[in-house]
């Protein structure tokens, strides 16, 4: 109770305002929102937005969806295996909307198979309204939208038990995995699915870089709703988002520079740190 | 309303997290709190309509006796078994307790014991010499392996464990921190993207704006 107590009284360490040392992540956060903005503005301006490079992993998805129509078999969508307080989750919902939508567009059937509650509910919704938008409410099947389990080896055996039976032409896992990746991604390898993963748990990357046709490295996953969007203002974002990592790269170079010729230097830790 | 509602709660909330995250304005001003609370709240009634959801499905099953509908009714008795159980013993009950320890544990660990096999498996797949990247692979790959096994030791000395030490340390470590760079802020500009209402996807529709 005691310890409560002490808890509850210790004061939190602030400069002004802020609470300690937040004042470079949200100086981070401002710097990316003014980019952002900055790009969204030329956008819708009209002005020119610097390209962005191709990414195989998500120029292949409509080609997974090619041939799972041409072969008249269902394509298997999973966001991983957490939920929607995960980033990751979040940039598979932008991914669900134009997989559901060429799969109404082309009559094939969509599955996509949930091992949380929530992000269930929120897949069913995206892929409710994608039908709709593409004129097709009648083809959506509630009952292909799964919640399978929320125990991640009885999820995992339900997804290879359905990759068995429905024998599905594609499967695209994007979103937070753990060690069911190389069992989920495997079966398909072994099933002959076009594969397309992503993840930015950097633990299992190795094993859908090794398992699946197309890998979404880390932060590609974040840019995929983006890009598969193919709109300017969102492109724009994404620019936004790399010349962020330029920030960052260049601060590391004068680090490592600083380490190398001053050991014993603390200027950039101090600064970083300190605030 | 129907989209507006949602995206208005979206950008309030995410102000709020951002707001008691970079600021601090007294005790009283954290709003992280109530706001985890609500999350908890949101959790459990989606599980709680998960629950109902999974009943009608498979009273559903049952009744039409679609293919595997015995399956259905194993499946309606052990949730309300286990929830009837649960409910009179809580969580420390003794039974409770004993079918999670003796059914849940070993027949998770049985699935996660399988992930060695598959990773044999595509070990084999990635290390075939077809390319240059793939004979790099193998030979870092092979080094690292004869390191952190006795063998390894025993051909070659601490050789074996200097050299997968420093591929693991140095090699392995530039490259690993190079993709979380990336993801930290690939993960950053969505959220600003969700927050600036840019991108929609969460609340249905095309997911852009």
């Amino acid at each position: 109770m005691m310890w409560l107590l002490a808890q509850e009284q210790a004061p939190v360490p602030t400069l002004g305002i802020f609470s300690a040392g937040s004042v470079i992540d949200f100086a981070i956060v401002l710097g990316l929102g003014v980019i952002i903005w900055v790009m969204v503005a030329r956008a819708r301006t009209g002005r020119k937005i610097p390209e962005i490079k191709k990414i195989a992993g998500l120029e292949a998805v409509d080609e997974a969806i090619g041939r799972a129509t041409e072969m008249g078999r269902p394509v298997v969508f999973i966001p991983g295996i957490l939920s929607v307080d995960n980033p990751q989750t979040l940039a598979a919902f932008g991914m669900v909307s134009h997989i559901a939508r060429q799969c109404a567009r082309y009559d094939t059937r969509f599955l996509a198979l949930n091992c949380d509650p929530l992000p269930y509910a929120v897949i069913e919704e995206i892929t409710r309204q994608a039908y709709l938008e593409e004129g097709r409410p009648d083809a959506f099947n509630p009952d292909d939208i799964r919640f399978l389990s929320a125990e991640q080896f009885a999820f995992t055996g339900a997804v290879i038990g359905i990759f068995e039976r429905e024998r599905p032409a594609a499967n695209i896992m994007i979103g937070a995995f753990y060690a069911e990746a190389m069992m989920l991604a495997e079966t398909g390898s072994f099933q002959g699915m076009i594969q397309i993963g992503g993840t930015a748990m950097t633990a299992q990357l190795p094993f859908f870089v090794a398992a699946c046709d197309y890998s979404l490295i880390g932060e590609e996953i974040y840019a995929a709703s983006a890009y598969l969007s193919k709109e300017p203002v969102m492109y724009g974002t994404v620019v936004a988002q790399d010349w962020l990592k330029i920030v960052l790269a260049l601060i590391i170079v004068v680090g490592a520079v600083l380490a190398t010729v001053s050991p014993d230097s603390t200027v950039l830790r101090d600064i970083l740190g300190g605030y | 309303m129907r989209k507006e509602g949602p995206m208005i709660l979206t950008v309030i909330s995410s102000l709020v997290v951002v707001f008691s995250t970079y600021f601090f304005l007294g005790q009283k001003w954290n709003l992280m709190e109530p706001l985890n609370n609500w999350f908890q709240i949101s959790y459990a009634i989606a599980l709680a309509l998960g629950f109902v959801n999974l009943t009608v499905i498979h009273v559903k099953y049952i009744q039409r006796k679609r293919e595997g509908w015995f399956y259905s009714i194993v499946l309606l008795l052990c949730m309300y078994a286990y929830l009837v159980l649960g409910m009179i013993q809580t969580q420390n009950g003794l039974q409770f307790d004993w079918i999670y320890v003796n059914a849940m544990s070993p027949l998770s660990a049985t699935m996660f014991s399988l992930v060695a096999f598959f990773i044999t498996s595509a070990a084999y797949r990635a290390f075939r010499i077809r390319t240059k990247e793939a004979t790099i692979l193998l030979v870092c790959a092979l080094f690292v392996m004869l390191g952190r096994a006795p063998i390894g030791d025993a051909i070659w000395g601490n050789w074996s464990a200097f050299v997968s030490k420093w591929v693991m340390g140095t090699l392995n470590v530039a490259g690993m921190r190079g993709i979380n760079l990336g993801i930290a802020v690939g993960g950053f500009a969505t959220a600003l993207r969700i927050m600036l209402g840019l991108e929609r996807a969460h609340i249905g529709g095309s997911g852009t704006q």
